[in-house]
């Protein structure tokens, strides 16, 4: 599973750090949130679907082949 | 009754029984009702229970509205006040819905980044350094009125583009629009105060749109919305909301934690030794146990179903981020500090689109302050009985007074007007209002 965080739309809101703290890191210059590593942790999916559904500006991509 | 309203629940939070009970009444509607209807204030919904202010405030943003329809223009929704405020004004972004309200934030973003604020510590170090040397001598402070009202207040003119003596302007009235009750004598004095801040701050926009100098204010006045700048009244509802975002909430949070780290010494001892590895979860676990902005309002926008319940477009709604922050499913022992918390998914700077934009920023300056007074009043001790905080908790758990003896100690520098007048000449010659952006500074 891969994930994906568009920089344009990211608005620093910090949900995803919050609901899946292991996957998300937050920037030190703008605040907002990439993920560690684009190929999501073993065991960690239904985290990160579920941030990506808490996330208010829709910023964040799952899929097989994305990015 | 409708059987949508079958949990019910006497909520007035604006009761100084309401704070008194504070953790009872939160218990009770977790384990009763985390949502309820409430009768009070015209008929209200509360989110009590973490889950449900989750559900509602992050994920239902096509449900839910911060809209304050102050013209009738729209659906006469009332914002983020439960009561509506008898003031009218829209309170900036705050009460707009995206996408109007995102392009706010985006202007505002870089101004409030992590790294736009670690530009600033140096200024904040010396206030809180001048703050404490006014008092060094004495060995008597109160932390409200002489440290954690000035620092964030100075801090937040700076950030503005606003002359830094001019926080005094500011000062009262911002902190007393919030505590003092609608039936005060003091309440005219209070309105014309507010008056005379509201005066300086129209001011301030007009001289900055006349002579650009870098700061939120220019940020507001460079803003287009599909091709269209702001009426100055939107403006200055968004300035208004960053003053009041940027004073008082951040004073509650010091006020509250050096009383609290008073009243436990060996915890301040640890805290002072441990504080490179504890301070930054110590300081979440202020934010979530004090919670300044005890919660907000909404209106629901569409008929919809949350969490089991099911709501009608145009009910209100209240969203608790002081309980959500007690909930016993999330927070093992809610009622306790731990200074080491760990994974505190804390509701302190609210959720969603509308989070606190200066989250960073109350950060830093809390850290700061409560740094500079461990190493400099390590033995303070607060006076009980000349602490007051707000009589009400009803929009934010403030505190007014809190004085405290420790043994004096030198002075470190000049006092506080001195220091202004050099960090103005900091802030002017090193363009520090400017904002920040993964690219480094835009001028």
């Amino acid at each position: 599973m891969k994930v994906r965080v568009d920089q344009g739309r990211c608005q620093g809101h910090t949900l995803c750090a919050m609901v899946a703290p292991q996957v998300f890191e937050l920037d030190d210059v703008d605040g907002h949130a990439s993920p560690v590593d684009e190929n999501v942790p073993a065991g960690r999916e239904a985290e990160v679907r579920e941030a990506a559904r808490s996330c208010p500006e829709r910023a964040i991509s799952v899929g097989k082949d994305a990015p | 009754m409708s059987d949508r309203k079958k949990n019910r629940y006497h909520f007035d939070r604006h009761t100084p029984q309401y704070r008194h009970d504070f953790e009872e009444v939160t218990r009770e509607m977790q384990e009763r009702c985390p949502i309820a209807w409430s009768d009070t204030h015209g008929g209200h919904w509360v989110a009590a229970g973490n889950r449900e202010v989750f559900e509602l405030a992050a994920r239902s943003a096509g449900v839910i509205s911060n809209d304050h329809d102050v013209t009738g223009e729209r659906r006469g929704y009332q914002g983020i006040s439960i009561p509506a405020p008898t003031r009218a004004g829209k309170g900036g972004f705050l009460e707009m819905d995206p996408p109007e309200q995102r392009h706010y934030r985006q202007a505002l973003n870089p101004y409030l980044s992590p790294a736009a604020v670690a530009r600033w510590i140096p200024v904040v170090d010396d206030v809180v350094r001048a703050c404490i040397d006014e008092k060094i001598e004495e060995g008597r402070i109160d932390f409200v009125e002489d440290l954690a009202n000035i620092v964030p207040a100075v801090l937040t003119m700076a950030m503005m583009g606003i002359p830094l003596r001019n926080w005094d302007i500011y000062n009262e009235p911002a902190h007393a629009v919030i505590y003092t009750p609608p039936n005060s004598p003091d309440l005219a004095r209070v309105g014309r105060l507010h008056e005379e801040m509201r005066r300086d701050l129209a001011g301030q926009l007009a001289e900055i749109k006349a002579n650009p100098r870098p700061g939120l204010v220019n940020a507001l006045l460079n803003l287009e919305i599909d091709g269209e700048r702001p009426s100055d009244e939107d403006l200055l509802g968004s300035l208004h909301l960053l003053i009041g975002g940027g004073f008082d909430t951040t004073t509650a949070l010091t006020a509250h934690a050096i009383e609290w780290l008073g009243e436990n010494p060996a915890e301040r001892e640890r805290l002072s030794r441990e504080r490179d590895t504890l301070l930054d979860s110590a300081t979440e676990e202020f934010v979530r146990y004090y919670t300044p902005v005890v919660g907000g309002g909404r209106t629901f926008s569409a008929d919809c179903e949350v969490v089991g319940t099911r709501f009608e477009e145009g009910e209100r709604l209240w969203l608790s981020w002081a309980m959500a922050n007690r909930d016993p499913s999330v927070f093992p022992d809610p009622d306790e500090i731990d200074l080491a918390r760990e994974g505190n998914r804390h509701t302190g700077f609210g959720l969603g689109v509308h989070r606190c934009i200066g989250s960073n920023v109350a950060r830093t300056v809390f850290k700061r302050m409560i740094v500079q007074v461990l190493d400099r009043m390590p033995d303070y001790v607060c006076e009980p009985e000349g602490t007051v905080h707000y009589e009400t908790v009803g929009v934010i758990n403030g505190m007014r007074f809190l004085p405290a003896t420790f043994t004096p100690g030198p002075r470190l520098g000049p006092g506080l007007d001195e220091t202004l007048e050099s960090l103005q000449r900091t802030c002017d010659e090193q363009r520090l209002a400017d904002p920040v952006t993964r690219r480094g500074t835009k001028p």
